[in-house]
Protein backbone atom coordinates (compact mmCIF):
# COMPACT_ATOMS: atom_id res chain seq x y z
CA UNK A 1 0.00 0.00 0.00
CA UNK A 2 1.53 3.35 -0.57
CA UNK A 3 0.32 6.20 0.92
CA UNK A 4 0.05 9.50 -0.58
CA UNK A 5 0.58 12.33 1.49
CA UNK A 6 -1.37 15.30 1.95
CA UNK A 7 -0.32 18.71 0.55
CA UNK A 8 -0.96 21.21 3.14
CA UNK A 9 -2.21 24.47 1.60
CA UNK A 10 1.18 26.39 2.73
CA UNK A 11 3.16 23.76 1.43
CA UNK A 12 1.04 23.96 -2.17
CA UNK A 13 1.69 27.59 -2.10
CA UNK A 14 5.27 27.38 -0.86
CA UNK A 15 6.44 24.42 -4.21
CA UNK A 16 4.24 26.17 -6.86
CA UNK A 17 5.89 29.48 -6.31
CA UNK A 18 9.57 28.04 -5.68
CA UNK A 19 8.73 25.70 -9.31
CA UNK A 20 7.61 28.93 -10.96
CA UNK A 21 10.82 31.14 -9.65
CA UNK A 22 13.01 28.75 -11.06
CA UNK A 23 11.05 29.08 -14.47
CA UNK A 24 11.37 32.62 -14.23
CA UNK A 25 14.95 32.74 -13.25
CA UNK A 26 16.72 30.31 -15.53
CA UNK A 27 16.08 32.78 -18.73
CA UNK A 28 18.08 35.57 -16.90
CA UNK A 29 20.64 33.63 -16.31
CA UNK A 30 21.11 32.33 -19.72
CA UNK A 31 20.64 35.88 -21.07
CA UNK A 32 24.16 37.17 -18.44
CA UNK A 33 26.06 34.78 -19.64
CA UNK A 34 26.54 37.42 -22.64
CA UNK A 35 26.51 39.99 -20.14
CA UNK A 36 24.95 42.63 -22.46
CA UNK A 37 25.57 46.42 -21.96
CA UNK A 38 22.64 48.13 -21.29
CA UNK A 39 21.40 50.15 -24.22
CA UNK A 40 21.52 53.27 -21.92
CA UNK A 41 25.38 52.91 -20.79
CA UNK A 42 28.51 53.80 -22.95
CA UNK A 43 31.05 51.70 -23.68
CA UNK A 44 34.05 50.75 -21.39
CA UNK A 45 37.57 49.90 -22.04
CA UNK A 46 37.46 46.86 -20.70
CA UNK A 47 35.73 45.26 -23.34
CA UNK A 48 37.84 44.76 -25.94
CA UNK A 49 36.63 42.98 -29.21
CA UNK A 50 38.71 41.24 -31.31
CA UNK A 51 38.77 38.61 -34.30
CA UNK A 52 41.06 35.47 -35.02
CA UNK A 53 40.86 34.13 -38.05
CA UNK A 54 42.16 30.44 -38.99
CA UNK A 55 42.92 30.89 -42.49
CA UNK A 56 43.70 27.13 -43.20
CA UNK A 57 39.60 26.59 -42.33
CA UNK A 58 38.79 29.04 -44.70
CA UNK A 59 37.56 27.76 -48.12
CA UNK A 60 38.34 28.27 -51.60
CA UNK A 61 35.65 29.60 -53.21
CA UNK A 62 33.60 30.40 -50.08
CA UNK A 63 31.99 33.96 -50.12
CA UNK A 64 29.61 33.26 -46.86
CA UNK A 65 31.47 35.84 -45.06
CA UNK A 66 31.66 38.69 -47.88
CA UNK A 67 27.42 38.37 -48.69
CA UNK A 68 26.73 38.23 -44.89
CA UNK A 69 28.63 41.52 -44.78
CA UNK A 70 26.81 43.02 -47.91
CA UNK A 71 23.57 41.71 -46.31
CA UNK A 72 23.93 42.80 -43.08
CA UNK A 73 25.09 46.75 -43.87
CA UNK A 74 23.31 47.37 -47.29
CA UNK A 75 26.78 47.63 -49.48
CA UNK A 76 24.99 47.29 -52.50
CA UNK A 77 27.49 48.18 -55.54
CA UNK A 78 27.14 49.70 -59.00
CA UNK A 79 28.36 46.21 -60.77
CA UNK A 80 32.34 48.41 -60.72
CA UNK A 81 34.11 46.32 -58.72
CA UNK A 82 37.36 49.07 -58.96
CA UNK A 83 34.75 51.79 -56.45
CA UNK A 84 32.60 49.32 -55.16
CA UNK A 85 32.56 49.27 -51.36
CA UNK A 86 34.16 46.17 -49.64
CA UNK A 87 34.07 46.03 -46.37
CA UNK A 88 35.15 42.37 -46.17
CA UNK A 89 36.89 40.34 -49.34
CA UNK A 90 38.82 37.57 -50.12
CA UNK A 91 42.43 37.20 -50.79
CA UNK A 92 44.29 34.84 -52.78
CA UNK A 93 47.74 34.53 -51.57
CA UNK A 94 50.92 32.25 -52.77
CA UNK A 95 53.83 31.42 -50.97
CA UNK A 96 56.48 32.17 -53.19
CA UNK A 97 59.00 29.54 -51.77
CA UNK A 98 55.76 26.38 -51.97
CA UNK A 99 53.50 27.85 -54.37
CA UNK A 100 50.56 26.54 -51.47
CA UNK A 101 47.67 28.90 -52.22
CA UNK A 102 45.60 30.44 -49.56
CA UNK A 103 42.62 32.41 -49.38
CA UNK A 104 42.42 34.97 -46.63
CA UNK A 105 39.53 36.98 -45.74
CA UNK A 106 40.94 40.82 -45.44
CA UNK A 107 38.69 43.56 -43.43
CA UNK A 108 39.56 45.96 -41.20
CA UNK A 109 42.12 45.01 -39.18
CA UNK A 110 41.31 47.02 -36.22
CA UNK A 111 44.85 48.32 -35.26
CA UNK A 112 44.92 49.58 -31.58
CA UNK A 113 48.05 51.67 -33.24
CA UNK A 114 45.99 52.95 -35.94
CA UNK A 115 47.36 54.79 -38.84
CA UNK A 116 43.83 55.99 -40.45
CA UNK A 117 43.40 58.24 -37.23
CA UNK A 118 46.90 59.43 -37.23
CA UNK A 119 46.31 60.90 -40.49
CA UNK A 120 42.54 62.00 -40.22
CA UNK A 121 42.40 66.02 -40.24
CA UNK A 122 38.72 66.01 -38.77
CA UNK A 123 39.25 63.42 -36.29
CA UNK A 124 36.14 61.54 -38.02
CA UNK A 125 38.21 58.26 -37.73
CA UNK A 126 38.81 57.38 -34.34
CA UNK A 127 39.18 54.24 -32.00
CA UNK A 128 36.32 53.10 -29.66
CA UNK A 129 37.80 52.78 -26.07
CA UNK A 130 36.48 48.90 -26.55
CA UNK A 131 38.69 49.13 -29.79
CA UNK A 132 36.79 48.98 -32.80
CA UNK A 133 38.32 51.85 -35.42
CA UNK A 134 35.35 53.15 -37.25
CA UNK A 135 34.84 56.52 -39.23
CA UNK A 136 32.33 59.23 -37.22
CA UNK A 137 30.78 60.05 -41.46
CA UNK A 138 29.35 62.85 -39.62
CA UNK A 139 32.47 64.59 -39.20
CA UNK A 140 34.37 62.81 -42.15
CA UNK A 141 35.43 65.46 -45.23
CA UNK A 142 35.95 62.59 -47.72
CA UNK A 143 39.42 63.12 -47.65
CA UNK A 144 40.83 60.01 -48.00
CA UNK A 145 43.76 59.98 -46.42
CA UNK A 146 43.32 57.06 -44.32
CA UNK A 147 42.76 55.01 -47.06
CA UNK A 148 45.80 55.69 -48.40
CA UNK A 149 47.38 55.32 -44.75
CA UNK A 150 45.77 51.88 -44.35
CA UNK A 151 48.65 49.20 -44.86
CA UNK A 152 45.63 46.66 -45.79
CA UNK A 153 43.85 48.52 -47.80
CA UNK A 154 40.43 47.90 -46.06
CA UNK A 155 38.57 51.44 -45.96
CA UNK A 156 36.09 52.09 -49.17
CA UNK A 157 35.15 55.24 -50.37
CA UNK A 158 31.71 56.17 -51.64
CA UNK A 159 31.52 57.47 -54.92
CA UNK A 160 27.81 57.81 -55.90
CA UNK A 161 24.74 58.52 -54.40
CA UNK A 162 22.93 55.80 -52.14
CA UNK A 163 19.57 55.11 -51.54
CA UNK A 164 19.13 51.50 -50.32
CA UNK A 165 20.69 52.31 -47.09
CA UNK A 166 19.57 49.77 -44.33
CA UNK A 167 18.63 51.29 -41.02
CA UNK A 168 21.64 49.93 -38.94
CA UNK A 169 24.51 51.06 -41.37
CA UNK A 170 23.74 55.02 -42.62
CA UNK A 171 26.31 55.62 -45.04
CA UNK A 172 26.53 57.54 -48.02
CA UNK A 173 28.73 59.92 -50.44
CA UNK A 174 31.68 61.40 -49.99
CA UNK A 175 32.45 59.42 -47.14
CA UNK A 176 35.12 56.87 -46.52
CA UNK A 177 33.97 53.54 -44.67
CA UNK A 178 35.19 49.91 -43.15
CA UNK A 179 34.23 47.04 -40.97
CA UNK A 180 32.67 48.35 -37.85
CA UNK A 181 32.97 44.69 -36.50
CA UNK A 182 28.98 44.84 -37.07
CA UNK A 183 28.96 47.82 -34.30
CA UNK A 184 24.88 47.83 -34.16
CA UNK A 185 25.12 44.31 -33.69
CA UNK A 186 27.71 44.40 -30.58
CA UNK A 187 25.80 47.07 -28.96
CA UNK A 188 22.63 45.80 -29.31
CA UNK A 189 24.07 42.65 -26.96
CA UNK A 190 24.43 40.32 -29.96
CA UNK A 191 27.96 38.63 -29.24
CA UNK A 192 28.63 38.00 -33.19
CA UNK A 193 29.80 39.73 -36.61
CA UNK A 194 27.55 39.00 -39.70
CA UNK A 195 30.86 37.42 -40.74
CA UNK A 196 31.34 35.56 -38.26
CA UNK A 197 27.75 33.87 -38.01
CA UNK A 198 27.81 33.46 -41.91
CA UNK A 199 30.88 31.12 -41.61
CA UNK A 200 29.73 29.43 -38.68
CA UNK A 201 26.11 28.59 -40.75
CA UNK A 202 28.70 27.46 -43.09
CA UNK A 203 30.14 24.90 -40.82
CA UNK A 204 33.92 26.02 -41.71
CA UNK A 205 34.26 28.18 -38.52
CA UNK A 206 37.22 29.95 -39.56
CA UNK A 207 36.10 33.37 -38.28
CA UNK A 208 36.19 33.98 -34.43
CA UNK A 209 35.15 36.75 -32.81
CA UNK A 210 34.66 37.91 -29.02
CA UNK A 211 35.84 39.68 -26.06
CA UNK A 212 39.67 39.20 -25.67
CA UNK A 213 38.71 40.38 -21.67
CA UNK A 214 36.21 37.20 -21.66
CA UNK A 215 38.62 34.09 -21.00
CA UNK A 216 35.67 31.83 -22.45
CA UNK A 217 35.06 33.34 -25.56
CA UNK A 218 35.81 32.01 -28.78
CA UNK A 219 38.12 34.28 -30.29
CA UNK A 220 40.27 33.95 -26.00
CA UNK A 221 39.65 30.04 -26.87
CA UNK A 222 41.16 30.32 -30.19
CA UNK A 223 44.13 32.56 -29.24
CA UNK A 224 45.04 29.84 -27.04
CA UNK A 225 44.93 26.87 -29.06
CA UNK A 226 46.62 28.00 -32.29
CA UNK A 227 49.31 30.14 -32.86
CA UNK A 228 47.88 33.71 -34.11
CA UNK A 229 49.60 35.97 -35.94
CA UNK A 230 49.42 39.59 -36.83
CA UNK A 231 50.19 40.91 -40.54
CA UNK A 232 52.90 42.96 -41.97
CA UNK A 233 53.73 43.18 -37.49
CA UNK A 234 56.76 44.93 -38.31
CA UNK A 235 54.71 48.26 -38.37
CA UNK A 236 53.46 47.29 -35.12
CA UNK A 237 50.64 48.68 -35.41
CA UNK A 238 48.90 45.69 -32.56
CA UNK A 239 45.76 44.82 -34.71
CA UNK A 240 42.89 43.20 -32.84
CA UNK A 241 42.43 41.03 -36.39
CA UNK A 242 44.83 38.15 -35.88
CA UNK A 243 45.35 34.89 -38.36
CA UNK A 244 46.24 31.28 -37.92
CA UNK A 245 48.26 28.99 -40.36
CA UNK A 246 49.04 31.79 -42.93
CA UNK B 1 -21.09 102.56 -31.98
CA UNK B 2 -21.00 100.44 -35.20
CA UNK B 3 -17.72 101.94 -36.46
CA UNK B 4 -16.58 101.28 -33.04
CA UNK B 5 -17.64 97.49 -33.48
CA UNK B 6 -16.10 97.79 -37.04
CA UNK B 7 -12.71 98.70 -35.87
CA UNK B 8 -12.74 96.51 -32.84
CA UNK B 9 -13.30 93.65 -35.23
CA UNK B 10 -10.49 94.63 -37.63
CA UNK B 11 -8.21 94.53 -34.87
CA UNK B 12 -9.19 91.03 -33.70
CA UNK B 13 -9.04 90.29 -37.79
CA UNK B 14 -5.58 91.45 -37.57
CA UNK B 15 -4.50 89.69 -34.03
CA UNK B 16 -5.20 86.23 -35.03
CA UNK B 17 -5.04 86.01 -38.70
CA UNK B 18 -1.13 84.58 -38.61
CA UNK B 19 -2.13 82.08 -36.47
CA UNK B 20 -4.80 80.75 -38.69
CA UNK B 21 -3.35 80.96 -42.34
CA UNK B 22 0.27 80.18 -41.52
CA UNK B 23 -0.41 76.93 -43.24
CA UNK B 24 -2.02 78.92 -46.04
CA UNK B 25 -5.47 77.46 -44.97
CA UNK B 26 -3.94 74.13 -45.92
CA UNK B 27 -4.92 71.50 -43.06
CA UNK B 28 -1.68 69.60 -41.79
CA UNK B 29 -2.73 66.24 -42.81
CA UNK B 30 -0.16 63.35 -43.81
CA UNK B 31 -1.00 61.06 -46.49
CA UNK B 32 -0.55 57.50 -45.10
CA UNK B 33 -0.75 56.08 -41.36
CA UNK B 34 1.93 56.01 -38.97
CA UNK B 35 2.38 54.25 -35.67
CA UNK B 36 2.62 58.11 -33.79
CA UNK B 37 -0.53 58.67 -34.74
CA UNK B 38 -1.80 56.06 -32.63
CA UNK B 39 0.06 57.57 -29.67
CA UNK B 40 -0.75 60.24 -26.91
CA UNK B 41 2.60 62.28 -27.11
CA UNK B 42 6.05 61.59 -28.61
CA UNK B 43 9.01 60.92 -26.15
CA UNK B 44 9.06 64.60 -25.47
CA UNK B 45 5.66 67.29 -25.07
CA UNK B 46 5.05 68.33 -28.36
CA UNK B 47 5.90 72.10 -27.99
CA UNK B 48 9.35 70.79 -27.12
CA UNK B 49 9.92 68.42 -29.86
CA UNK B 50 8.78 70.70 -32.37
CA UNK B 51 11.59 73.22 -31.36
CA UNK B 52 14.23 71.00 -30.26
CA UNK B 53 14.02 67.55 -32.18
CA UNK B 54 17.04 68.69 -33.97
CA UNK B 55 19.15 69.19 -30.21
CA UNK B 56 18.11 66.07 -29.08
CA UNK B 57 19.28 64.24 -32.55
CA UNK B 58 22.68 66.12 -32.73
CA UNK B 59 22.81 64.87 -28.93
CA UNK B 60 22.40 61.33 -29.15
CA UNK B 61 24.18 61.23 -32.26
CA UNK B 62 27.77 61.61 -30.70
CA UNK B 63 26.58 59.57 -28.11
CA UNK B 64 26.00 56.79 -30.53
CA UNK B 65 28.66 57.08 -32.60
CA UNK B 66 31.42 57.78 -30.70
CA UNK B 67 30.27 56.22 -26.79
CA UNK B 68 27.84 53.41 -28.10
CA UNK B 69 24.76 54.84 -26.40
CA UNK B 70 22.06 53.33 -28.21
CA UNK B 71 18.83 54.19 -25.86
CA UNK B 72 15.60 54.49 -27.94
CA UNK B 73 14.46 57.43 -27.00
CA UNK B 74 16.22 60.66 -29.08
CA UNK B 75 17.76 57.99 -31.08
CA UNK B 76 16.98 58.86 -35.37
CA UNK B 77 16.27 54.96 -36.49
CA UNK B 78 13.00 55.06 -33.62
CA UNK B 79 12.07 58.61 -34.85
CA UNK B 80 11.53 57.26 -38.51
CA UNK B 81 10.35 53.82 -37.37
CA UNK B 82 7.34 55.72 -35.38
CA UNK B 83 6.87 58.78 -37.66
CA UNK B 84 7.11 56.83 -40.95
CA UNK B 85 3.72 56.32 -43.21
CA UNK B 86 2.43 53.47 -44.45
CA UNK B 87 0.26 53.23 -47.61
CA UNK B 88 -2.90 51.26 -48.13
CA UNK B 89 -0.66 48.05 -49.30
CA UNK B 90 1.10 48.37 -46.18
CA UNK B 91 4.71 49.75 -47.90
CA UNK B 92 6.62 52.53 -46.32
CA UNK B 93 6.92 56.02 -47.90
CA UNK B 94 10.02 58.07 -47.73
CA UNK B 95 9.60 60.17 -44.53
CA UNK B 96 11.76 62.89 -46.58
CA UNK B 97 9.30 62.62 -49.26
CA UNK B 98 6.72 65.48 -50.27
CA UNK B 99 3.61 65.74 -47.95
CA UNK B 100 5.14 63.22 -45.15
CA UNK B 101 6.50 64.18 -41.83
CA UNK B 102 9.88 65.87 -41.96
CA UNK B 103 9.41 67.41 -45.19
CA UNK B 104 6.01 69.58 -44.51
CA UNK B 105 7.37 71.14 -42.21
CA UNK B 106 11.16 71.59 -43.20
CA UNK B 107 9.43 72.98 -46.30
CA UNK B 108 7.61 75.45 -44.77
CA UNK B 109 10.41 76.83 -42.61
CA UNK B 110 12.84 76.45 -45.23
CA UNK B 111 14.97 73.98 -43.89
CA UNK B 112 16.92 71.97 -45.66
CA UNK B 113 18.84 69.01 -44.37
CA UNK B 114 20.26 65.85 -45.67
CA UNK B 115 20.02 62.93 -43.02
CA UNK B 116 18.68 61.16 -45.61
CA UNK B 117 21.62 60.89 -48.07
CA UNK B 118 22.90 58.53 -45.59
CA UNK B 119 20.29 57.72 -43.39
CA UNK B 120 17.73 55.23 -44.41
CA UNK B 121 13.83 57.02 -44.85
CA UNK B 122 12.18 54.04 -44.36
CA UNK B 123 12.86 51.18 -41.80
CA UNK B 124 14.81 49.05 -43.88
CA UNK B 125 16.79 46.06 -43.39
CA UNK B 126 17.52 43.93 -39.99
CA UNK B 127 15.61 45.86 -36.45
CA UNK B 128 18.17 46.72 -34.27
CA UNK B 129 16.88 44.72 -31.44
CA UNK B 130 16.08 41.83 -33.73
CA UNK B 131 17.94 38.98 -32.10
CA UNK B 132 18.69 40.27 -28.97
CA UNK B 133 17.26 37.35 -26.81
CA UNK B 134 18.68 35.23 -29.26
CA UNK B 135 20.89 32.47 -28.07
CA UNK B 136 23.71 32.16 -29.80
CA UNK B 137 25.81 29.15 -28.12
CA UNK B 138 23.24 26.71 -30.93
CA UNK B 139 25.78 27.71 -33.61
CA UNK B 140 29.25 27.26 -31.56
CA UNK B 141 27.47 23.32 -30.77
CA UNK B 142 26.41 22.95 -33.90
CA UNK B 143 27.92 19.47 -34.41
CA UNK B 144 29.94 20.05 -37.67
CA UNK B 145 30.64 16.95 -39.68
CA UNK B 146 34.13 17.68 -41.45
CA UNK B 147 34.64 16.14 -45.02
CA UNK B 148 37.86 16.12 -43.63
CA UNK B 149 36.71 13.55 -41.54
CA UNK B 150 35.17 11.56 -44.18
CA UNK B 151 37.91 11.48 -45.87
CA UNK B 152 40.01 10.13 -43.11
CA UNK B 153 37.26 7.49 -42.45
CA UNK B 154 36.79 6.34 -46.20
CA UNK B 155 40.88 6.38 -46.59
CA UNK B 156 41.22 4.18 -43.69
CA UNK B 157 38.87 1.57 -44.91
CA UNK B 158 40.63 1.36 -47.92
CA UNK B 159 43.49 0.22 -46.31
CA UNK B 160 41.81 -2.72 -44.81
Amino acid sequence: MTTIEKLSRRGFIVKSISALSTVYFIPDILTSVHAAKPLSEEVKSDTKWAMSIDVDKCAKGCTACVDACVEENGLYGFDRPETDSQWIRKLTIKDIKTDKVKVVPMLCQHCENPPCCDVCPTGASFRRIDGIVMVNQHTCIGCRYCMMACPFKARSFVHENLTEQVTTAPRGKGCVESCNFCVNRIDHGIPTTACEEACMKEGHKAISFGDLSDPNSRVSQALKTKQNRRLRADLSLKQRVTYSNI
Amino acid sequence: MYQLAMRLLLVIFFLISPDIYSHDGINHSIKGKSKADDAAQCVEPTEIMQKEHFVFLYHQRDKTVINGVRTKNHSFANCIDCHVSYDEVGKPIPINSEGQFCQTCHVQTAVNIDCFSCHASVPRGRKPEAHISFNYNHLENQVQVPHEIEELVSYVEGIK
